[in-house]
């Protein structure tokens, strides 16, 4: 009794492309488990009519018998002139999961398709409306660079779990893979560092000239501390409270000491860490070199180089 | 859209409790004899056990499917009206809920509804299609239905055994007459069983199976169907019973090859008894064979000194002529005598029981005339012998069926006497008659009006009630004329009808069906499905259609795409299309746009903007495949 959920994909011949329409070429259909128990089922009706001297099994057994044959073709219709577009992934980190994104469009409704990236543990279960409809799936990359989300199966069991409908499709966009956030240390070369060598992010130091807030003035906190402005506008007693600004990051660079990749994934994880803030730093890798800058476009430039560097 | 989980459909887990709760009713008033009753008790635990237990949904399709099979086996156990419109809407339930799973998000109850609806509606003609053509096989083995808990008559004929089961108003049978009327009720004997065995007090069949007489005809199927002028028919219904004899009038020939009349005109099913059956006799005017068949030493049977004071007066009429002479004879002392025609007899002694009845007690029920007069006749020197079945019968007529039909009761059941009169073979002798006519013209309930004490033993309900519970009957009776008589050789039969010289064809014949079915029922549903998207504006509508040519090239209007803004990315793809793509536009704006009174009528369809655009589109498909097919060289 085979299975067809588990019906071995390398015996099909994915399709590539950015597009892909289902139809009678590229879907398969078999019947799920439930489906070869309903057939037996069937069988035993139709045994214990024939064998009781009844027609109410018989009929039972022969309306069954009736639904098999008609949800073999609702479960191919419920595919079958799907359009599915690769949309504009964006990047994301090796070993965590990405979102990949698929344009679905159909002309009718359809309920209850599955979308499921091999090797990811669930699927995605999309009621497409009349139109188009955007989609995700998610999966998890092991390599840096352009990465794709190899083979994606699309399949259906609507609509009484008797088939299983199902094709496999290689959507052939990449979606960029940044290398893994791994925390280490960075060589930071260049102008406008306060620290050379091993830095963390995220550290502010008390002790600066100018304030960062206020908080309601304790006594012990002296006067040196009180916000005279604020008291005079207010009349509230309010201490200030000094911060150090972050630091200036430099040219960031792959550790000497590190392996290559190493490097690469603690660079990855310091840029994501300073984020689309407003810490400036640039990217020094061999063969290219990203000046300081700020904010999402620069962070994603420089992870952008980061997934696609050469040693 | 959402990721998946195993997430179990509450909906579904209620529809599946209720489809419990109706098996679990079904079962309450189910035979508890059937031989399929306890099997099927434990798969509705079972399936009761697979629903507590569920986790994922696959769990659920499986309890739902296990519920179907037990509706399934339900049916067999009870094939009556009621239980079977209980058992379509439980089998619905249950594929409900199977949809319910596979819908995934909590579905609204109309969507639901709708979904059921569609696929129900497309497997119907299926299974009516492979009802009517699939050839049904015969039955590979028989259900041991000998030990069936069915009230009926019993097998032998005790005092007293039959005045209890008259107190039983449960259907017994159905006999419709086809258009014509009932006999009127003096002639509506229905014979059973055929005793003629006597040990001084009980009556029994000596051959109650019918195995010898089965042995016999096993070689010559004398009263197998015969060719020749079909006589007007009589439809049986036959509540299930614990005996193999089928009740009939004694004349005629049965339809069913499986059925077969023995020596003693005992009408013999081929299936155990414990199951409802129906059956058609063809009524002929020729005396039947059993009747003619000499008598027995059996039919003699009378031990001696067991009745002694019977025997002495059956033996005082001995030096009478005639066997129909003693009969009179023995009707004379019937009605000179005051014998009273009771449910409540009392209790025979054990010595010599028809002596107390004849000489002292004198009130008795059928079976006690009719005993005591075969054993008179026996004494007489005239063979005889007990015949236990049912006399009357209610005619309801035609207002709720097409035909009308004769609804007899277990409080029916009545017994006479057989006497061998000679040359004319067999004849009916009624004793009770001769006591209380009125028995036998007016029915038991009748005879008993003046006497409320005794019939409020027949436990007969409230009037409204008997004719709510006739007209179901009728019902009933068409119902089962459908489901119990459409078996394997009703198929054929109507088949040769319908198929005529086509009829080597089924195999073929089903197949083109079954495939005209499936096409039909799709082509429904994808029309239904069109309907519900189509949009409702006409102009859309309209404009749609126009732009239907322009998919064949590739280019269909983006999402959120103006027409404006489609016509100028067509244009600048085809620039031949641009005058008519420019003239669609400007069309469907003043259509769209323009006041009432305007606008006008249409173009016609050959001057319309999208027949030109067709036109257009199909000449440059045309060119497209003449570059693509045929190259330049």
């Amino acid at each position: 009794m085979a299975s067809a959920e588990g019906f071995p994909d390398r015996l099909i011949r994915a399709r590539g492309g950015e597009e892909l329409l289902l139809g009678l070429r590229n879907l398969y259909i078999l019947p799920t488990r439930f489906g070869w128990l309903w057939l037996l089922s069937c069988a035993v009706l139709y045994l214990l009519g024939i064998n009781g001297g009844s027609n109410g099994p018989l009929l039972l057994g022969f309306l069954a018998t009736g639904l098999f044959l008609i949800c073999l073709h609702l479960t191919q219709f419920n595919l079958q002139g799907l359009r599915l577009r690769c949309g504009e992934p964006v990047g994301g980190f090796c070993g965590e999961s990405l979102r990949y994104p698929l344009t679905l469009i159909s002309s009718v409704n359809r309920f209850s398709v599955h979308l499921q990236v091999r090797g990811a543990p669930g699927s995605t279960v999309v009621s497409v409306r009349a139109g188009e409809q955007q989609a995700s799936v998610s999966w998890t990359p092991t390599e840096r660079g352009e990465g794709k989300p190899g083979r994606l199966r699309i399949w259906s069991t609507a609509p009484m779990g008797l088939f299983y409908c199902w094709s496999v499709w290689e959507p052939s966009v990449p979606q960029l893979v940044y290398p893994p956030r791994i925390s280490g240390p960075v060589a930071v070369v260049g102008a406008g560092e306060k620290s050379l060598g091993p830095a963390l992010g995220g550290e502010r130091a008390n002790g600066s000239e100018d304030w960062s807030e206020l908080r309601p003035h304790r006594i012990e906190e002296g006067l040196a501390r009180l916000a005279w402005k604020q008291l005079a506008r207010s009349g509230g007693r309010y201490s200030k409270r000094f911060e150090d600004p972050q630091p200036r990051h430099g040219l960031l660079a792959p550790h000497p000491e590190v392996p290559w990749e190493r490097a690469l994934a603690h660079l990855s994880a310091r840029i994501a860490q300073l984020g689309p803030g407003a810490e400036s730093f640039g990217l020094c890798l061999p063969g290219e070199s990203l000046p300081m800058g700020s904010g999402r476009a620069h962070r994603d430039r420089c992870l952008r180089a980061l997934a696609l560097a050469r040693p | 859209m959402n990721t998946a989980t195993l997430a179990l459909s509450r909906r579904a887990i209620r529809l599946q409790q209720v489809v419990l709760a109706s098996l679990v009713l079904q079962l309450a008033g189910s035979d508890l004899h059937h031989p399929l009753f306890w099997g099927v008790v434990v798969l509705v635990l079972l399936t009761a056990l697979k629903l507590w237990e569920a986790k994922k949904p696959a769990d659920l399709q499986r309890s739902a499917l296990a519920e179907l099979l037990c509706v399934g086996v339900l049916a067999v156990i009870n094939p009556g009206l009621g239980p079977s419109l209980l058992q379509v809407c439980t089998a619905l339930l249950a594929i409900a809920a199977i949809v319910a799973q596979e819908l995934g998000d909590v579905p609204a109850g109309r969507r639901l509804l709708g979904q059921m609806g569609r696929l129900v509606g497309a497997a119907i003609p299926l299974m009516l299609v492979l009802f009517l053509l699939l050839p049904r096989l015969g039955p590979l083995w028989q259900l041991p239905l000998g030990h069936s808990g069915s009230t009926g008559l019993s097998a032998d004929l005790d005092p007293g055994s039959l005045s209890s089961l008259v107190r039983d108003p449960s259907p017994a049978l159905r006999i419709s007459f086809g258009n014509r009327p009932p006999p009127p009720p003096a002639q509506r004997y229905w014979r059973v069983l055929v005793l003629e065995r006597f040990d001084g007090r009980r009556w029994w069949a000596s051959d109650p199976l019918g195995r010898r007489s089965a042995q016999t005809a096993s070689g010559q199927p004398a009263q197998a169907p015969v060719s020749g002028p079909r006589g007007p028919e009589q439809l049986w219904l036959v509540e299930p019973s614990p005996l193999p004899q089928l009740p009939w009038s004694g004349q005629g020939r049965p339809e069913e090859a499986g059925l077969r009349i023995d020596p003693q005109g005992m009408l013999m099913g081929d299936r155990p008894p414990g199951e409802r059956r129906i059956y058609t006799l063809v009524q002929t005017d020729q005396a039947p064979a059993w009747s003619l068949r000499l008598p027995s030493p059996q039919d003699l049977e009378l031990p001696a000194g067991t009745n002694p004071r019977l025997e002495a007066l059956g033996q005082s009429w001995t030096a009478l002529g005639s066997p129909l002479q003693r009969v009179e004879a023995a009707q004379s002392w019937f009605q000179q005598r005051p014998f009273r025609y009771t449910l409540q007899p009392g209790v025979l002694p054990d010595v010599a029981p028809l002596d107390t009845f004849l000489f002292g007690t004198q009130a008795g029920f059928c079976e006690h005339f009719a005993a005591s007069f075969t054993a008179l006749m026996r004494a007489a020197g005239v063979p005889a012998r007990v015949v236990v079945g049912y006399q009357g019968g209610d005619w309801t007529g035609n207002a709720v069926s097409v035909d009308g039909y004769l609804d007899v009761r277990q409080s029916d059941a009545h017994s006479w006497s057989e006497v061998w009169l000679g040359e004319s073979g067999w004849g009916r002798v009624d004793p009770t008659a001769w006591v209380d006519p009125a028995r036998i013209e007016r029915g038991l309930a009748d005879s008993l009006r003046n006497r409320p004490g005794e019939r409020a033993l027949l436990r007969l309900g409230p009037s409204w009630l008997r004719e709510l519970d006739r007209r179901w009957g009728g019902l009933d009776l068409i119902w089962t004329r459908w489901m119990l008589g459409f078996d394997g050789p009703a198929q054929q039969a109507w088949l040769g009808q319908v198929l005529g010289p086509w009829q080597a064809w089924q195999g073929v014949v089903l197949l083109a069906s079954l495939a005209m079915a499936l096409v039909g029922g799709l082509g429904v549903l994808l029309l239904l499905e069109r309907r519900r998207q189509r949009t409702t504006d006409r102009w859309r509508r309209r404009l749609d259609r126009h732009l239907q040519p322009l998919r064949q090239l590739g280019l269909e209007p983006a999402a959120g795409e103006s027409l404006g803004a489609f016509c100028g990315r067509v244009a600048l793809r085809h620039p031949e299309l641009e005058p008519a793509l420019v003239k669609l536009e400007q069309d469907y704006s003043r259509l769209r746009f323009a006041p009432a009174g305007v606008s006008g009528r249409g173009p016609r369809p050959w001057r319309s903007p999208g027949f030109a655009l067709a036109l257009l589109v199909r000449r440059l498909r045309l060119s497209w495949l003449t570059m693509h097919h045929w190259p330049h060289d």
